[in-house]
């Protein structure tokens, strides 16, 4: 965050006289609030108020046509205790162990080959963003034409062509590959956004340094972990954090691939929240599982950038 | 200046003041005329003789009311019900499974129709049978609007290949059968179930004589881990590992329609799909139908239909309750009854309008079983699914898994 | 020394075609089959190329299954919302840059902190204030919801702002200028730039919003491109050539804003990337 004390302070400031009384300084001010309004009043309304309003819903057996019932901690005793919520967290853990490392190392890859590449770097950005840009329906309908089992393009060619598996593979259908196929299709989609953001921090990074490792005899790969990694840290940490949200994100794959199936291995905490609320109206239950979500989230957010920064700090 | 602030002001009250505009609305006006909105789940050429057909029949008759048809893919339609109950922009009536109809009324969404002077005679023109699933809590939520079953297709070309010379009528013969097909070569299946929902599997859990629940569907313990359902499990387990039974049943496969004829020899499916094999490449001699091949329990299949149910949240209930009256008149049953939806009227029992292939199914729906009525149905559903998929993972023996399932489904049950 | 940097040039442009060719594949299939006739496209091998190219497809779900409607209410819920949260997200960016005011700090990361909430754990609040203010299955309801997502934007463009050089800014304010002129005739044309960059952000958004516009939409002709799509999958199965040419006429429009404005899009990224 860039310091404010460097810009010339409070340009209303400049037209009322110093010690202003009540009234003054409702005069000095009004016109920022009112500036304010319309965008704070949106975000008020339809993001602060519903987060209270959950955290309220969540002690209640809600009913939304009626009078609902206080039950203090139940919908929240019942969480803890529901495997399937258990399961689901686990899995919303497993689909960032896979997604967000799978992006880094390749978005970091495909930035060092776009960094290096003079000729046609525009061109092959794009390609490797159009994934980004294409809607997550999109992408899902695709998928699951690709991953079909028995006549999917996926497996015609690590099969038939590449022989790299032993056989086919039940991609969506089998409850251990449901998930992490999920997650190989997620990294197909955010290499383009990470790799742009890698490029955008190898570009922070001044050429004359490199010539000054190179002068001192320097090899690549020396060069590439003195200089490169250390000075990538910073955005290495807003990816690891961006793409831990994302993958905490994810929903609408999984309700268009899978609908949390086969056996709830691909359920995600997001998806059990939706079903909860908006199969079996139960309010409250869904109101409790995302404020769980929520706190967990922060902690994991807030742990990130702790141990992160330790770690960029030499 | 000035005109920007108006501009945004107008933009801000746009966006801030429900305008009608925009908004959907369905104003209740005088009887017998407005909108009602209807929704189904019809298959397409259901779908083209109820639009083309059906609604144009009616409205002729009411000229002031509009039917907005709203045709939705079975999958999700239950979830987006009931949300849109749970908002209060639901349709006016709808076309239900009939297994979702208790879960419907539980959440207060359905109005009873018994109150209606206009129920009583059609609740006895309509089958006895189809009529009790409308009923819940003492009271009548809907009204029958077309009953089906599952009997068995079976690809003529492929049995011919294999040198099968007729359909398979004890699951004995099938298991020969199956051999044969598989000797056809890899990607052939003898047979392709589309997942482990009560549904896909109850059929064959029935017809080695096991069974959900007893009768009165208060306890699962001793009839969901019995000994018929442990053997109807192990069947279909058996010819899974054996190559006869497609993996498609897993998820994520070639579907059984798309397979049929071509990967799959047999299928299980209600009459919708005889329309559908006639339009899609398949000469209509490629395939024939049979009942379900008989195992120690009988030739059991499932019972399956729609009732036809007025949403709580109706803002037209007059003309709704003249589009529900007309849905179950001879002239619309008849006309849907070509098209594959089998009528629920005592006075077409016996009418010779109906398709030829009518007939089977006829016969197995008299030995066929009903689903659990309960408003816990889809979670009872989801159990039996999510322990069979553990099962064909190999991640518990049948007999656990059952057990698991049993225990579980008796804590819904009351 | 000559020859080795030739062949290491040419080992990195080959990994990149590779890597550019596994990238495409998958539209590759998308498009081939959306070029077949035939229902039936699941075959193995899979074509790599369409046999019997047609474009009935297209043709099909475009006029037979209201897909215009269906566009056309995309681009209005997508418009309008868009030009909202421009203006809006702008003026307080604007505000938070070049003022300070009692509140301040705590607004500001209020809102910071809301960009760590995956934005549907808030669905069903939002779900039951949509239906208490009457929001629910209508497209402004839709607008509504998708100009909340303002925070987001108020970050990325605080920072615009601040970096319009002070001099500019005084020379209106000697004038006594104030707060309205001073943000639409002079801040707003200096920030044209990450202007654009939002405003591609927040299309895009808009555009492939499905969730929301899932739950609260019950009247087919409200929906928006994305459900109808998913619905029309759910109706029409794994008959892939249809489903394909339907997503193609939701993808292409966003292509096609990618392509042309893709100089601001990856400016603005980036730029949020290294501020961050």
């Amino acid at each position: 965050m860039r310091s404010q004390s460097l810009k010339p302070v409070a340009r209303a400031a400049a037209f009322t006289p110093p010690r202003a009384g009540i009234l003054q300084r409702m005069r000095k001010y009004a016109p920022i609030y009112l500036f304010l309004l319309p965008g704070t009043a949106i975000f008020l309304l339809w993001t602060i108020y519903p987060l209270v309003d959950a955290f309220v819903m969540s002690f209640y057996h809600w009913n939304l046509n009626g009078p609902s019932t206080y039950i203090g901690l139940a919908n929240y005793q019942q969480a803890l205790a529901d495997p399937i919520f258990i399961q689901a967290m686990k899995n919303v853990v497993l689909y960032a162990l896979i997604s967000v490392p799978g992006q880094l190392i390749f978005g970091l890859a495909a930035a060092l080959l776009l960094d290096s590449a003079v000729r046609f770097r525009a061109f092959f950005r794009t390609l490797f963003y159009l994934p980004v840009v294409t809607s997550w329906v999109v992408v899902s309908l695709l998928f699951t034409y690709l991953y079909n089992s028995q006549a999917g393009a996926i497996n015609y060619i690590l099969y038939d062509v590449l022989h790299v598996i032993p056989g086919y593979i039940f991609w969506l259908g089998d409850e251990n590959v449901a998930l992490p196929a999920i997650a190989f299709m997620n990294i197909w989609k955010g290499i383009g956004w990470t790799a742009v953001i890698f490029l955008a921090g190898l570009q922070t990074i001044p050429a004359d340094v490199y010539e000054a490792a190179k002068v001192d005899g320097a090899g690549r790969i020396q060069r590439f972990r003195a200089i490169t990694i250390p000075l990538l840290a910073p955005t290495f940490m807003f990816l690891v954090v961006m793409l831990v949200i994302g993958a905490f994100n994810t929903f609408i794959q999984v309700f268009i691939m899978t609908q949390g199936g086969p056996n709830h291995s691909t359920e995600t905490v997001l998806t059990y929240m939706y079903t909860n609320a908006f199969a079996n109206v139960d309010f409250g239950y869904g109101a409790a599982i995302s404020y769980l979500f929520t706190l967990l989230m922060f902690v994991i957010s807030m742990a990130e950038i702790r141990i992160l920064r330790r770690r960029s700090q030499y | 200046m000035r005109r920007s602030i108006i501009i945004l002001l107008a933009t801000l009250m746009a966006v801030v003041l429900p305008a009608s505009s925009m908004a959907a609305t369905r104003t209740a006006k005088s009887s017998l005329s407005g909108t009602v909105t209807f929704w189904n789940t019809y298959s397409p050429d259901e779908k083209a003789a109820l639009e083309q057909k059906v609604i144009p029949a009616f409205e002729a008759k009411y000229p002031n009311i509009h039917i907005n048809n709203l045709t939705l893919p079975y999958d999700g339609t239950f979830t987006k019900l009931i949300t849109s109950i749970a908002g209060g922009i639901g349709p006016d009536v709808v076309r239900s499974d009939i297994i979702w109809v208790p879960q419907l009324a539980n959440i207060n969404g359905l109005e009873p129709l018994d109150k209606y002077s206009w129920f009583p005679s059609l609740r006895k023109a309509v089958f006895s049978g189809p009529l009790r699933t409308t009923f819940y809590h003492g009271h009548y939520y809907g009204l029958p609007l077309d009953t089906n079953t599952r009997v068995m297709f079976y690809s003529k070309s492929m049995f011919q290949a294999a040198g099968i010379s007729r359909a398979p009528a004890t699951t004995t013969e099938m298991l020969a059968d199956c051999a044969k097909i598989k000797a056809l070569g890899s990607g052939k299946y003898c047979y392709s179930e589309g997942g482990f929902g009560a549904w896909s599997i109850m059929p064959w859990v029935w017809s080695f004589g096991g069974n959900l629940t007893n009768k009165t569907f208060s306890k699962a313990t001793g009839y969901l881990n019995g000994k018929g359902t442990l053997a109807a499990v192990n069947f279909l387990l058996g010819m899974y590992h054996k190559g006869y039974l497609s993996p498609n049943i897993l998820g994520g496969g070639i579907g059984t329609w798309d397979g049929f004829g071509k990967n799959y020899a047999m299928i299980l499916d209600g009459p919708w799909t005889v329309p559908f094999l006639f339009k899609n490449q398949y000469p209509s001699s490629d395939y024939g139908i049979s009942l379900v091949p008989k195992g120690p329990g009988g030739s059991r299949s499932v019972v399956g239909g729609e009732d036809i149910v007025m949403l709580k949240g109706s803002r037209n209930k007059p003309a709704t309750a003249a589009f529900m009256q007309f849905m179950l008149s001879k002239q619309a049953q008849t006309m849907m009854g070509k098209v594959g939806q089998m009528p629920v009227l005592n006075a077409l029992a016996h009418s010779s309008a109906f398709p030829a292939y009518y007939p089977i199914f006829q016969q197995q729906l008299k030995t066929a079983k009903p689903r659990t009525p309960s408003p816990e149905w889809s979670k009872i559903d989801d159990t039996f699914t999510s322990q069979l998929s553990t099962v064909f993972h190999g991640n518990a023996s049948v007999k656990d898994a059952l057990n698991s399932a049993a225990r579980t489904v008796d804590g819904l049950l009351h | 020394m000559k020859l080795r940097r030739f062949a290491d040039k040419s080992f990195v442009y080959l990994l990149l075609i590779l890597g550019a060719v596994i990238m495409m594949l998958p539209f590759l299939f998308m498009v081939v089959t959306a070029l077949q006739p035939g229902t039936y496209v699941l075959s193995i091998p899979p074509n790599f190329w369409p046999s019997h190219p047609t474009l009935q497809n297209f043709v099909d779900v475009w006029t037979a299954n209201n897909f215009g409607r269906y566009f056309l209410n995309s681009a209005i819920v997508a418009t309008t919302s868009t030009v909202i949260t421009v203006i809006f997200s702008s003026m307080i960016a604007f505000t938070f840059a070049r003022y300070t005011f009692p509140g301040k700090t705590p607004l500001y990361y209020t809102m910071l902190m809301t960009l760590m909430l995956p934005t549907l754990v808030l669905i069903i609040p939002q779900f039951v204030l949509a239906k208490n203010l009457h929001l629910l299955n209508s497209l402004q309801g839709l607008i509504v919801v998708y100009s909340a997502g303002i925070p987001l934007y108020v970050f990325l463009l605080r920072g615009f702002f601040e970096d319009i050089p002070q001099d500019l800014a005084d020379a209106a304010a000697i004038d006594g200028a104030g707060i309205w002129t001073l943000y639409w005739r002079i801040m707003m044309p200096l920030a044209r730039p990450a202007l654009a960059t939002v405003t591609i952000f927040s299309f895009l958004g808009n555009w492939d919003e499905f969730t929301w516009a899932l739950t609260s939409i019950s009247d087919s002709n409200l929906f928006t491109l994305p459900i109808a799509l998913q619905f029309f999958q759910g109706q029409h199965g794994t008959q892939y050539g249809l489903v394909f040419a339907a997503s193609l006429i939701v993808v292409i429009p966003v292509i096609a804003v990618f392509v042309v404005f893709q100089r601001h899009f990856i400016k603005g990224i980036m730029s949020s990337a290294v501020k961050g």
